[in-house]
């Protein structure tokens, strides 16, 4: 055995010749002269976690705090094709990698998890190490790990289990490394000469079974669709159409729409949301919980598990409560189940997902209602229809003392002042009619002791109440253009611009005519070709820059 | 004595800004004018950080302002909304009257005005940053020789975690946002003791090391064939990796003794709520364990928020959030300002006060720690009714060493915020000659306050 001294100096002639390595033989995926890389998007922390327990089991515990993400045009999925990694960042992650390979390496199921066993259990066995790296590196980097990735892992396996004179306590290096490695940490997309058209480029069998995937189960390709990429079968229309088919018949494609609908309905705010305990002393953090799983439970029992239509998502009375929503909704609760089906009667004035207290509660302040806000929201997430930033200079003096009237005196202002009107009309209109309830979600029909009016004027149409704006949704042709629009930009990691408007049509249109199911509309998303299109970047950059990137 | 400084940042730091000025703190230490020092003589690090609160400062039009001093100079008066400013006034201060200019870029209502002055360029859009936040070239110059290069820190509870620090203009900092997580980064696991006698290199750092360089080989592979965006992506993410690199090998060497050092205790859960009083109280719980986390020489640079641009915060059982208050109350006619808004920025001062004076409540040398700090406190915004980016308030406070001749208020005259920015770049020793771009683009720090 070594002395401690000795094996210091072995560790850091290691860690210098690992560098020179990589600078003398530059090798990998992506290396190959043909290939280019056409996007890296970042792994969210659903992805992760669902990554985790699909590969390892879900005993796995991840325990941490993840960078925060970032919503673009609506969707994280858009910022995270845009976001890269802080340091402190970087750290939670190798903290939730050594975590993730204790938990692994140290279980009981750890002979099946490995795969094999080493000659002698106190030393490094290369055979042995080397087919563990080979199998989970395919399944985190989502494609065959490249001899150099492989090496380097064994080079940390070898240090390990020679320091601790444990094979096992390699193997965790070595799982660590993959864990904390950019190639997991990022999906790399790449695209490679099409041999049917030598001049046009495809994207890559295990990059196209990644959008698959993480479309449909928000985790990486499984065992099956990783080999249907390893033959390059995927690249042929009958075995795409085979592959989805099995992807959205499987369990996980409820956990796929549900990653899907938590980033559209911006329900990742709950993580955060918070409430004035003496406005809102029903407030509590599980209240938080269950009103999101509430808006959840609702979107997938409808279009999942139903194949409903989406647009009664908008109108449903129909939903599921629990014992700590019951309170807030002031309806008794009396199952003995953790949740319930619940329908909301007429006097309830509640209809439909934006009468959740999840949506009304979400888009508030903390001790008031935002008619604004809200009405923000429902042209956001529902209509893809973006408000501008409000002006610099605003005049406010016209604006009245707040602790009389109702909201509606007070925002009409808003309505008149010609820098703000122009937004205001849009917005306050919905928000108004949705007054009926506070910023908890609550009923209440008056507000500093005067009746709240809740009709309000959208274009050439009245609508009265929360019921009237459900109605005004489901009849917006726009709501299920913006749900396909969504399905695509979320699917493919960039946003749709001018040249994908005839597609968003072309699919919408089959969208409607298919009933309005949403897993149709997965389906026939995933399989258009526009799914896999290459959409190559700006001109890579010089050598320049990539000399420096190396200093 | 004793010095621990990274090679190439001495370098680069000749290379880069030694004509212009020779602000490395190891190189000051060769010179130790002022500065204070260990009882044994060992310089004291000077440490560097922003302090952001958002929604500025009552400073109508109409004259009614709440925090502007009269006095220009040394020795200015303490008006109301400074109030909490008072106990350290002698190292702090006060700069007014400093604007963006936008050079045609529209003013991004919450985002221009901080954005301008931490990147010094006026952005083009509200979610990012034209360049990066000048905190962490401060943090390439002196923070690479303690455990975290810098330690970002939100106080605010709000929607979401926020930071403006940036290296990419695109992906911010993850902040710590309670007291327990911000314990357990700078005085959990990997924490060393300073002051322990029987310090030992912990072996598990190589296997760490081991595990890094397995993944910083695959570098050149996977820069190959990306675009220049997602070469900038990736660039970050091996820059977050030699961060982690570094912060082994200091682990490696047996840290420099720290007088001020006392390993607080791990802290009690706090509530979450956004209302003043428990922001406020969150502030100090972080400054605390922050301020130790300094003298501990665990980060020597930090980002601090304690409400964000378009800020949350409001008073307890009030309905109205303060941004909504800054917009609706109509200025009162006879004092001339909104008198709910100036309580509230009164209030929201209170933090910054609280979050100084836990700073110079620990004695190190012959002084405190903010004697040997310097803190840049600033807002989104000036009179935030309209939105102003003229006049934001803008605040040096500690000594730096004794590079800072602080207690003065400096009269901008509607000169870019950038010249602060750049003083405060060079009082906490990064070697930079000129920051900003356009018309905010200056190589002119502010002399008065330097020493």
């Amino acid at each position: 055995m070594l002395t401690k001294t000795a094996a210091i100096c072995a560790l850091m002639s290691v860690g210098l010749a690992a560098t020179v390595d990589a600078d003398a033989t530059p090798a990998g995926h992506g290396a190959q002269p043909n290939t280019t890389k056409v996007a890296l998007r970042g792994l969210t922390e659903s992805q992760y976690r669902h990554t985790i327990a699909d590969v390892f089991g879900p005993q796995i515990k991840i325990e941490a705090r993840f960078e925060p993400e970032r919503r673009e045009d609506g969707l994280l999925a858009l910022g995270s094709a845009m976001l890269s990694l802080t340091s402190s960042g970087f750290e939670q992650y190798f903290a939730v990698a050594s975590t993730v390979a204790d938990q692994v390496i140290g279980s009981e199921q750890r002979d099946t998890l490995v795969g094999c066993k080493p000659t002698d259990a106190k030393q490094q066995d290369d055979a042995c190490a080397a087919q563990f790296i080979r199998n989970y590196g395919e399944k985190l980097f989502r494609r065959p790990l490249t001899q150099g990735e492989v090496d380097g892992r064994l080079k940390s396996a070898s240090v390990g289990a020679t320091q601790a004179s444990d094979f096992y306590a390699g193997l965790k290096l070595a799982l660590t490394s993959l864990l904390v490695a950019p190639d997991f940490l990022f999906r790399v997309e790449t695209a490679e000469p099409d041999p049917a058209n030598p001049k046009e480029s495809r994207l890559d069998a295990f990059t196209k079974a990644s959008r698959l995937s993480f479309l449909l189960w928000d985790s990486p390709p499984d065992a099956e669709l990783l080999a249907a990429a390893r033959s390059g079968a995927l690249h042929s229309s009958a075995e795409l159409q085979k592959q989805i088919e099995r992807m959205l018949a499987s369990p996980r494609f409820e956990a796929g729409a549900r990653a899907f609908f938590t980033d559209m309905f911006q329900l990742d705010g709950f993580g955060n949301l918070v409430k004035d305990p003496m406005i809102y002393p029903k407030f509590n953090q599980s209240v938080s919980e269950s009103a999101r799983e509430q808006m959840l439970l609702r979107t997938v029992d409808l279009l999942v598990r139903k194949q409903g239509d989406y647009r009664d998502l908008f109108t449903a009375n129909d939903t599921y409560i629990n014992r700590s929503l019951a309170s807030v909704y002031n309806v008794p609760y009396a199952s003995k189940a953790a949740w319930t089906t619940y329908s909301f009667p007429e006097s309830s004035e509640r209809s439909g997902i934006l009468t959740d207290v999840g949506f009304l509660s979400l888009f508030a302040h903390p001790g008031t209602s935002s008619p604004t806000r809200r009405g923000i929201k429902v042209l956001e997430i529902f209509m893809c229809q973006a408000t501008p930033q409000p002006p610099a200079n605003v005049d406010f003096s016209k604006v009245q003392d707040s602790t009389k009237g109702t909201l509606r005196g007070r925002l009409l202002d808003h309505m008149e002042n010609e820098g703000c009107s122009g937004c205001h009309r849009r917005t306050d209109p919905i928000g108004l009619a949705l007054e009926h309830f506070d910023g908890l979600g609550q009923l209440r029909t008056l507000e500093n002791g005067m009746p709240i009016d809740v009709t309000a004027k959208i274009k050439d149409m009245t609508i009265e109440g929360a019921q009237g704006v459900g109605q005004y949704l489901r009849d917006e042709p726009r709501v299920a253009s913006c749900l396909v629009r969504n399905v695509y930009q979320y699917g493919v990691g960039r946003k749709t611009v001018g040249r994908d408007q005839a597609f968003v049509a072309a699919q919408t249109k089959a969208f409607v005519a298919n009933g309005y199911r949403f897993p149709d509309l997965m389906k026939q998303i995933a399989t258009s070709p526009e799914f896999f299109k290459v959409i190559v970047p700006k001109a890579p950059a010089a050598q320049a820059t990539v000399a420096q990137v190396q200093e | 004595m004793k010095l621990r400084f990274n090679r190439r940042s001495v370098l680069r730091g000749m290379l880069g800004g030694a004509a212009v000025y020779v602000g490395l703190p190891a190189l000051d230490a060769f010179l130790n004018t002022n500065g204070n020092a260990y009882a044994n003589g060992t310089k004291l690090p000077t440490r560097f950080g922003t302090y952001f609160w958002g929604l500025g400062l009552t400073d109508t039009p109409t004259g009614g302002t709440r925090w502007v001093p009269s006095k220009v100079g040394p020795g200015y008066e303490i008006m109301p909304e400074l109030e909490s400013l008072a106990p350290v006034k002698d190292k702090v201060s006060v700069f007014s009257g400093f604007r963006v200019i936008g050079d045609g870029r529209a003013n991004l209502v919450h985002w221009t005005g901080h954005a301008s002055i931490l990147s010094g360029i006026a952005p083009a859009s509200a979610s990012r940053f034209d360049g990066p936040s000048f905190d962490t070239k401060v943090a390439d110059a002196i923070g690479t020789s303690t455990r975290y290069k810098t330690v970002d820190v939100d106080a605010s509870i709000s929607r979401q975690p926020v930071s403006y620090s940036t290296r990419t203009g695109s992906t911010f900092a993850s902040p710590d946002v309670t007291p327990l997580a911000l314990y357990t980064r700078l005085f959990g696991p990997g924490f060393q003791d300073p002051n322990s006698d029987n310090w030992k290199p912990d072996p598990s750092i190589m296997l760490r090391q081991s595990v890094l360089s397995a993944v910083t080989e695959q570098r050149h592979a996977l820069m190959k064939g990306l675009s220049k965006a997602d070469q900038l992506k990736m660039d970050q993410y091996f820059s977050s990796v030699r961060d982690m690199e570094n912060q082994l090998a200091v682990q490696l060497q047996k840290p420099e003794k720290c007088e001020s050092c006392v390993v607080p205790k791990s802290p009690d859960a706090t509530p979450r709520a956004a209302s003043i009083d428990v922001v406020n109280d969150n502030t100090r719980t972080l400054a605390k364990l922050l301020a130790m986390g300094l003298a501990c020489n665990q980060t020597r640079v930090f980002t601090f928020v304690h409400t964000a641009g378009s800020s949350e915060t409001y008073m307890a059982g009030q309905s109205k959030i303060y941004h909504q208050i800054t917009h609706d109350e109509p200025t009162d006619a006879k004092l001339g300002y909104q008198i709910e808004t100036s309580k509230l920025a009164m209030q929201v001062m209170n933090g910054f006060g609280t979050f100084l004076q836990e700073l110079d409540a620990i004695k190190e040398g012959e002084g405190t720690l903010l004697d040997n700090t310097l803190v840049l406190g600033f807002s989104d915004t000036g009179y935030a009714k309209i939105h102003a980016i003229e006049n934001i308030p803008m605040f040096l406070a500690g000594r730096a060493g004794g590079k800072h001749k602080a207690g003065q208020h400096i009269a901008g005259n509607g000169e870019a915020v950038t010249r602060v920015s750049l003083t405060a770049m060079q009082l906490a020793g990064a070697p930079v000659g000129e920051f900003g771009a356009g018309s905010m683009k200056t190589s002119n720090p502010i002399n008065e306050v330097m020493s």
